[in-house]
């Protein structure tokens, strides 16, 4: 009886988790801070994220020393003066579509969502809330979405040398494109 | 004008240009080409993942911010934004994989699924996979 129980528990949590859970390890999150000085901007395709369609919640996590940046030496000041890559190396968000039963994942289209959650980075976390749009595809799952977060809220000090070049909000651009668990 | 107010002049302008012009070439400064650079290590994408997985703090200290030449097989290729080129290759783990991205220079034509390969990046870390950045194809 015990076995039929544990085989049953089993089929049953292979059955609730097969086509529920979405991920991807290339996802793009990127920020843009516009100034009258320069335009920075930093781009990172190594995102890995989770996305459970039964439950709306999702997750993304990056390393910081993914960002790129077109010039050699904002990387450097990213890494080195503003995030402390070496002491705080990723940086995470977990929340959840607030409006899940918007989004009908049986068929194939775009939806509006909003996504609200906790943002962790430079040891530091804050709510975020974000609207963005979810994307029922051939295969997959496109999730979309751009906010503005302050360097500030996360203990990021910007020397006043500099801060005329970056801007007092960054636009974060996200861009994911999920593929049910279990397929390559 | 005397002579010498004439040389102390030309050698403040020289030096004035000068700074100007080291500090807009630092400003300016490009990423390396890790395609031409010395790699630190020399690896197969099979002990680099291994590496990780067994000990993190380890590796992060051993490999990170290094050039890293690995060498393994082609699991997939995937576009990223813009001209962005995510290669993947195959480690002992199903799971877990070393990802090269390309950010430039990246021919495609070259980087097929189940191709042998040797990939120059930099090392950023772990998250569930070994991730190298600024990859050049070295064969």
């Amino acid at each position: 009886m015990k076995r039929i129980v544990i085989l049953f528990t089993i089929f049953f949590f292979f059955l609730a988790a097969n086509g529920q859970k979405y991920m991807t390890k290339n996802g793009y999150i990127g920020f843009f801070s516009h100034s009258a000085m320069e335009d920075i901007k930093g781009d990172n395709n190594q995102v890995a994220g989770v996305l459970d369609i039964s439950t709306g919640e999702m997750v993304f996590q990056v390393l910081i020393k993914s960002f790129h940046f077109e010039k050699a030496l904002m990387e450097e000041h990213f890494n080195e003066n503003y995030m402390e890559s070496d002491k705080f190396p990723k940086s995470t968000f977990r929340g959840k579509i607030t409006n899940l039963s918007s989004v009908d994942f049986t068929k194939q289209g775009k939806s509006d969502v909003t996504v609200e959650g906790d943002l962790n980075m430079h040891d530091v976390t804050n709510k975020i809330s974000a609207k963005g749009t979810v994307e029922v595809v051939q295969g997959g799952v496109i999730a979309v979405s751009k906010f503005n977060i302050v360097p500030e809220d996360y203990k990021i000090t910007i020397p006043g040398v500099v801060r005329d070049n970056i801007a007092k909000t960054l636009e974060i651009s996200v861009n994911m494109k999920y593929a049910p668990v279990g397929s390559k | 004008m005397k002579t010498y107010v004439k040389i102390l002049l030309g050698v403040v302008v020289f030096i004035a240009l000068g700074g100007i012009g080291a500090a807009l070439y630092f400003f300016n400064l490009q990423h390396r080409n890790l395609g031409k650079a010395k790699p630190d290590f020399v690896i197969t994408a099979i002990d680099l993942q291994k590496a990780f997985e067994e000990n993190e703090s380890a590796a992060t200290a051993k490999f990170v911010n290094k050039v890293i030449e690995v060498r393994g097989s082609i699991e997939s290729v995937k576009p990223g934004e813009g001209s962005i080129l995510n290669v993947t290759l195959k480690t002992g783990s199903d799971l877990s994989s070393v990802i090269c991205t390309f950010a430039r220079d990246a021919d495609p034509l070259k980087l097929n699924a189940g191709n042998q390969v040797s990939i120059r990046g930099e090392c950023s870390g772990f998250l569930m996979d070994v991730l190298l950045n600024d990859c050049s194809l070295i064969k």
